[in-house]
């Protein structure tokens, strides 16, 4: 078992060949389009990591990770060059003319839902330590005894929300959602901030204070708590719920603050709907996932606060350091499932490893600057034969 | 007792609603009576807190033009009432230990967003138990004028609310009101009151610590802190029991009333969208738990949709959703999958994806969007949102209602169907959101509710009658000046006054001139008038109808709260086969056409009804203008109910006709048939004896007999004369007079009891409860049978029938009795009887119904524990068709033997 360090930015964008990406899946959802594509490293020699360490001769290949917001497919599109795709995500259906117009290819379209949960399924058997839970800032993994790994619940978190409760594979089905996801928290946020990203308007929550436009309890109740229903002076009470008694407008507030309550609202909501699906379905695990997490400590932090608040400390959210890929990595690997690749996925699953240097944080970072730039690199997950 | 004026000697008055005969009658009539809110209201008693005016004392008092309505604290009398238990007692002595307190009758909510008020107001007089002890003399003539007592007694619970930030306009009105000091009158009534630095008053939400230093400050009032979820439980538990038809459900625009099994009830879920959403499991009484809740509420939307709109309030923010497109705002499920609906998991291609998912990937900014776009995704976000958790919640608890309460619904037709649908979407078809038509006064209301625990806990549905004061919210908004005025302008109160001053229609047509003499003189008028000068104007009803469609719509259903009228003394009629699947109206006004035409009957009739109630009131120029007014304000609701049937509640042609006499009142016309009730009974008790003679000589006395013989059947050659007949009269002058009195005579001489059941109150041309006995006293000059029943039955105890001293000694006669039905209305509504009707229905074996109102239009369809005689003429061609496949003058004589 090798462990690799990623692929460089420089590695997939410019240097590799077109020729080694073998295999590419797309998920193109409302905001983002996911690709996952596969380099064969075949020892030419090109594909020399940014450490400058030789590719080692056992790997077959990696396993890369790219994204790009929807509204700039034509940069995705100039991006992709490959002959095979494998596309999912709604947009598969949306622009599958456009991408035959560019590309000259026809999209094959696989089923989003299908999708995410191959891709989860995937992810949580055959890369150590994928899940992790995120408590009080410190990011935890956790290791799932795969004959105990079903059933969970599967919440999605693009654009909207979709949850789904996973018995094995391919055995799914999609309980629930909300419409309140990673689209509200941008459409909105862009609305309030005039934030010219998605990213911006996270990093600008950083530095926000929710309590200057959220109600809190403390509020309404004159900074005594109200402790007989179990909520305390600092719990919101109502998001938002400030901008009603000021006389403030829009302007007079912080973008930061309502970023912050922003994000607090809807990760607060999500992890709440979640955690009532799980308890309805009686499904010990959640795991989140989706560009809304994107591996951002503070939206991880809001969920598993929300989790713990409603379920009273029973349950724990948990986070898939692949959040985001899941439709591509599914598209992808039902493309092997077709058996038209060289991979042998299923000898392979095992021997699957991740650079323990990718820790989310380092990821989140790498995401934001490509976003910025509209450059897509991620990292890449080695493969060994 | 604070609010009595010193020398006096406060006293806690019991006296029986039914038989109390005590010769206090005189003093009764102006005697101000406490409303009673007795649970045990089987008992026919019920406790009247007054002042024991003793002499001239209490005569100078009634003489004050304002001093009609007292300030006595009726929820004091009342939870006393109820711990004791003891209706007997009249004991000058007892003082009831909070009656020193000055508490008045006013609970808050102070809420994040907005305050919330539910305050009480007494009865005009109230002389409920006199009627049958005053003279003959008394009754004849002119004593029936302007201080006429209606003989209902009760309250009525006022809703009203304010924003939040908004404190000042708050305690203005209350100031103005003196509801901190229990109503205007009790303050001049006494004025000591207002040294009194001990009042209290009941407030629940966040802000009752908040603002507690603020009352303090301003009014002089602690505020006695309810626990919020108490009183929301408490509060809705109260109105789910107490008012028919309190809870509703809505979808596509469709509200349809349910009647819920009090018996079945519990467990629910009670959903309450302030600021934030608390959701709380109720078990029972008392018995709840706060189980889940979210922070994405009414606060939510407001707070951003102001950030996003600029909207100036809540309501014109909800204003706007009426006209938004959310599909330029979200991003639906079409935008996703290129129009073509995802079916696979159920979501069609209009579903919302991603609420404001589409502003996402435009490069439009905030001034580039609609903000009516924008509120609608606002709303659809969190209404969906909250519908989605509460679901959840029921499910995980197994609760199989949920009840949506809270300001956020505020009645908003959209903001019902979003939630409405959500519940039915995420259940898929098995839960039905339901809704409460005070939502948002639940926690007011329970913190009312605390001072008086123990007495209207157990009210029930049948005591409770809900009025929607016709035109006495612009009485309101004109009386009060400037505090009131203000607050109108800043739309807070009771959105009555706010519609109508921001509607430039509906405020011309109010700013009538009566209007403002009326507010100039409001100290000297000295007319019981239905809604009093200042205390008690009605506040928290609803507002003017507009032309406006659209605006009407989302505003009106705002103003469903009418106003609560607590009638301790009706009860359901004991003598119903069915009460639970009881259903007065035998018109369902449901049914669009039948809507359209009655409406229009009705409209035809007004300008005839119009001029009577003018005639009535001696053709004045005050009173055309009345006219006038009550005319358009009646037109108006009729507009509104043309378009929103269910604008006050389930609408049946009874609920209708009652009100528009209760239009009528409002405006003060307090019995605009009279003079032609006083013309026509004169006449017909002019051929009253020639009628008698020449049924007396008829062999077979008339074809009651032989009516009677058929439809008894035959088997029996002697039927066995019933014990006791009770006989529902209708109109004044031949209809009473020379036909149910000759009815009644027959019955009589049989041996029946016969009990006349009139109206409490005048409605048209009917007769009331209060004329009947004069009319029998006058008949029985002529018959010997009338008179010694009538004596009999009380209601010739002055001896007028001086003539006929010797005969007294003949054999005792069964009696002749009149009671009360506890209606103002020409139907009857039998869910709502007079306590006396009640009693008098216990013994009693024969009901005859009679007239169109009562016979027809409600109860034709009502089957009875005892036999039943439904008889009336159809004056009405498409009546006749629909009931019995006739024609118009068709003459109905059901009979159906007892069930």
């Amino acid at each position: 078992m090798d462990v690799k360090k990623p692929a460089s930015q420089e590695n997939l964008n410019g240097d590799e060949s077109e020729s080694q990406i073998s295999h590419l899946a797309l998920d193109i959802g409302g905001s983002l389009i996911k690709v996952v594509y596969f380099l064969r490293s075949n020892g030419s020699g090109g594909s020399v990591d940014d450490s400058g360490k030789k590719s080692d001769p056992v790997l077959e290949g990696r396993l890369h990770f790219a994204k790009f917001e929807t509204s700039k497919i034509n940069d995705c599109l100039e991006f992709i060059r490959s002959k095979n795709l494998h596309l999912a995500g709604g947009g598969a259906y949306k622009f599958a003319d456009l991408i035959k117009e560019k590309l000259g290819v026809v999209l094959d379209k696989e089923d989003e839902m299908d999708c995410l949960v191959t891709g989860a399924n995937f992810l949580l058997k055959a890369v150590h330590q994928e899940a992790f839970t995120y408590v009080d800032g410190q990011k935890e993994f956790v290791q799932i005894d795969q004959n105990d790994l079903y059933p969970y619940l599967l919440v999605n978190i693009g654009s909207g929300v979709s949850m789904i409760k996973v018995d094995g594979d391919g055995k799914f089905e999609r309980i629930s959602g909300t419409s309140v996801g990673g689209g509200t928290f941008w459409g909105l946020g862009r609305l309030l901030t005039n934030c010219k990203s998605f990213d911006e308007l996270l990093e600008l929550s950083h530095q926000g204070n929710n309590r200057v436009i959220d109600m809190l309890v403390g509020d309404i109740y004159g900074g005594s708590e109200y402790s007989k229903i179990g909520l305390t002076s600092t719990n919101i009470a109502s998001s938002f719920g400030k901008a009603i008694s000021d006389n403030k407008e829009l302007k007079d507030y912080k973008p930061e603050d309502v970023a912050r309550s922003l994000l607090r609202m809807i990760s607060n909501n999500i992890g709440q709907i979640s955690y009532l699906n799980a308890l309805r379905f009686g499904l010990k695990r959640i795991f989140f996932a989706g560009f809304f997490i994107r591996g951002h400590a503070y939206t991880m932090d809001t969920i598993s606060v929300a989790v713990s608040f409603w379920s009273k400390g029973d349950a724990k959210a948990m986070f898939l350091r692949h959040e985001g890929f899941l439709g591509a990595l599914g598209a992808f690997v039902s493309y092997e499932n077709h058996g038209l690749g060289g991979l042998k996925t299923h000898q392979s699953v095992q021997q699957f490893a991740v650079s323990k240097t990718y820790a989310g944080k380092k990821i989140c970072c790498l995401v934001n600057e490509d976003l910025n730039d509209n450059e897509s690199i991620d990292f890449g997950v080695a493969f060994a034969a | 007792m604070a609010g009595l004026s010193e020398g006096q000697t406060p006293v806690l008055e019991i006296d029986g609603t039914l038989n109390s005969n005590d010769g206090n009658s005189r003093g009764n009539k102006g005697k101000d009576k406490a409303v009673v809110l007795v649970g045990e209201e089987n008992s026919n008693s019920n406790i009247d807190t007054q002042n024991q005016q003793g002499g001239s004392g209490g005569g100078s008092e009634r003489e004050m033009p304002s001093m009609h309505r007292s300030g006595s604290r009726p929820q004091l009398d009342l939870s006393k009432a109820a711990i004791q238990g003891n209706f007997e007692v009249k004991d000058p002595t007892i003082l009831l230990p909070n009656q020193s307190d000055d508490i008045s009758h006013l609970a808050l909510d102070i809420g994040g967003s907005l305050i919330k008020l539910v305050y009480f107001s007494r009865h005009e007089d109230q002389s409920i138990d006199d009627k049958r002890k005053k003279t003959i003399k008394e009754r004849l003539g002119i004593s029936n004028g302007n201080r006429r007592s209606y003989p209902i007694l009760g309250g009525r619970l006022h809703f009203v609310k304010f924003e939040t930030t908004k404190i000042s306009e708050c305690l203005d009105f209350i100031h103005s009101k003196q509801l901190h000091r229990g109503g205007v009158d009790s303050c001049h009534w006494n004025p000591g009151v207002q040294a009194n630095d001990n009042a209290v008053i009941k407030a629940t939400g966040g802000g009752a610590y908040k603002f507690a230093d603020l009352f303090k400050e301003r009014l002089g009032v602690s505020l006695d802190k309810e626990d919020e979820m108490d009183c929301l439980v408490a509060g809705a538990n109260f109105l789910l029991k107490a008012i028919r038809h309190e809870a509703f459900t809505h979808m596509e625009g469709q509200k349809e009333f349910v009647q819920i099994d009090t018996n079945d009830l519990f467990p629910y879920l009670l959903v309450n969208i302030g600021s934030g959403v608390s959701m709380i499991k109720v078990d029972g009484d008392g018995k709840f738990e706060r189980v889940s809740g979210t922070n994405v509420g009414g606060g939510t939307y407001w707070g951003l949709g102001r950030l996003l709109t600029k909207c100036k309030s809540f309501d014109e923010l909800l204003e706007l959703s009426q006209r938004g497109d959310n599909g330029t705002i979200d991003m639906l499920v079409g935008d996703i999958y290129g129009g073509m609906d995802y079916s696979k998991i159920g979501l069609s291609a209009s579903t919302i994806a991603s609420s404001f998912g589409k502003t996402i990937s435009d490069k439009k900014e905030l001034a580039d969007y609609r903000p009516e776009d924008i509120s609608l995704s606002l709303l659809r976000m969190i209404s969906y949102n909250i519908g989605q958790i509460s679901y959840l919640n029921a499910l995980r608890f197994g609760l199989k209602r949920i009840f949506f309460g809270g300001f956020f619904i505020r009645g908003h037709a959209y903001t019902m169907d979003t939630i409405s649908f959500a519940v039915q979407f995420w259940s898929k078809g098995e839960a039905q959101a339901m809704f409460l038509r005070h939502e948002g006064f639940l926690g007011a209301l329970g913190a009312f509710m605390s001072y008086e625990k123990h007495g209207l806990d157990d009210l029930m549905v049948h005591q409770l009658v809900e009025r929607f004061p016709m035109g006495a919210p612009y009485t309101g908004g004109r009386i009060h000046g400037p505090p009131l005025g203000d607050l109108n302008e800043k739309a807070s109160e009771a959105r009555v006054c706010l519609l109508l001053l921001e509607m430039p229609l509906p405020l011309n047509l109010f700013q009538i001139s009566w209007m403002e003499k009326f507010v100039l003189k409001g100290t000297e008028i000295t007319a019981p008038v239905p809604m009093a000068p200042s205390g008690t104007t009605g506040l928290g009803g609803f507002e003017v109808p507009l032309s406006k469609g659209s605006t009407l719509r989302s505003d009106a259903s705002a103003l469903n709260v009418g106003v609560l009228h607590l009638v301790p003394t009706l009860e359901v009629f004991p003598l119903l086969a069915d009460p639970k699947m009881y259903e007065p109206n035998t018109i369902d006004l449901a049914d669009r056409s039948e809507l359209e035409y009655w409406f229009t009957v009705l409209s035809e009739h007004l300008p005839d009804l119009v001029d009577k109630a003018v005639a009535s009131e001696g053709g004045t120029d005050d009173a055309k203008r009345r006219g006038d007014a009550f005319a358009r304000a009646f037109s108006a609701h009729l507009a509104r109910l043309m378009e929103e049937p269910a604008a006050y509640g389930k609408l049946g042609l009874a609920n209708l006709l009652e009100l528009r006499e209760e239009c009528l009142r409002e405006f003060q016309f307090l019995d605009a048939y009279r003079s032609i009730k006083q013309r026509e009974n004169e006449a017909s008790l002019a051929v009253l004896p020639d009628l008698l003679v020449e049924l007396d000589s008829m062999s077979e006395v008339d074809d009651f007999d032989a009516f009677k013989e058929r439809m008894l059947g035959s088997g029996d050659n002697k039927p066995r004369p019933h014990k006791r007949a009770l006989l529902f009269v209708d109109n004044s002058g031949a209809d009473v007079v020379l036909g149910m009195l000759p009815l009644a005579r027959e019955l009589l001489r049989r041996g029946t009891e016969v009990v006349l059941v009139a109206n409490s109150l005048p409605a048209l041309n009917d007769i009331t409860a209060m004329e009947l006995p004069d009319i029998v006293a006058e008949a029985a000059k002529h018959c010997d049978i009338l008179r010694r029943a009538a004596e009999a039955g009380g209601l010739l105890v002055d001896a007028m029938i001086n003539t006929l001293d010797g005969s007294k000694e003949n054999s005792p006669s069964v009696p002749l009795m009149v009671v009360e039905n506890g209606c103002g209305s020409p139907c009857i509504d039998l869910r709502q009887v007079s306590s006396e009707l009640a009693a008098a229905a216990k013994n009693a074996d024969l009901i005859i119904l009679e007239g169109m109102g009562r016979a027809l239009h409600t109860n034709f369809n009502a089957r009875f524990k005892c036999e039943a005689l439904k008889l009336a003429m159809v004056k009405n061609q498409r009546l006749a068709e629909k009931l019995i496949k006739g024609n118009i003058y068709d003459c109905v004589c059901r009979y159906e033997p007892a069930r």
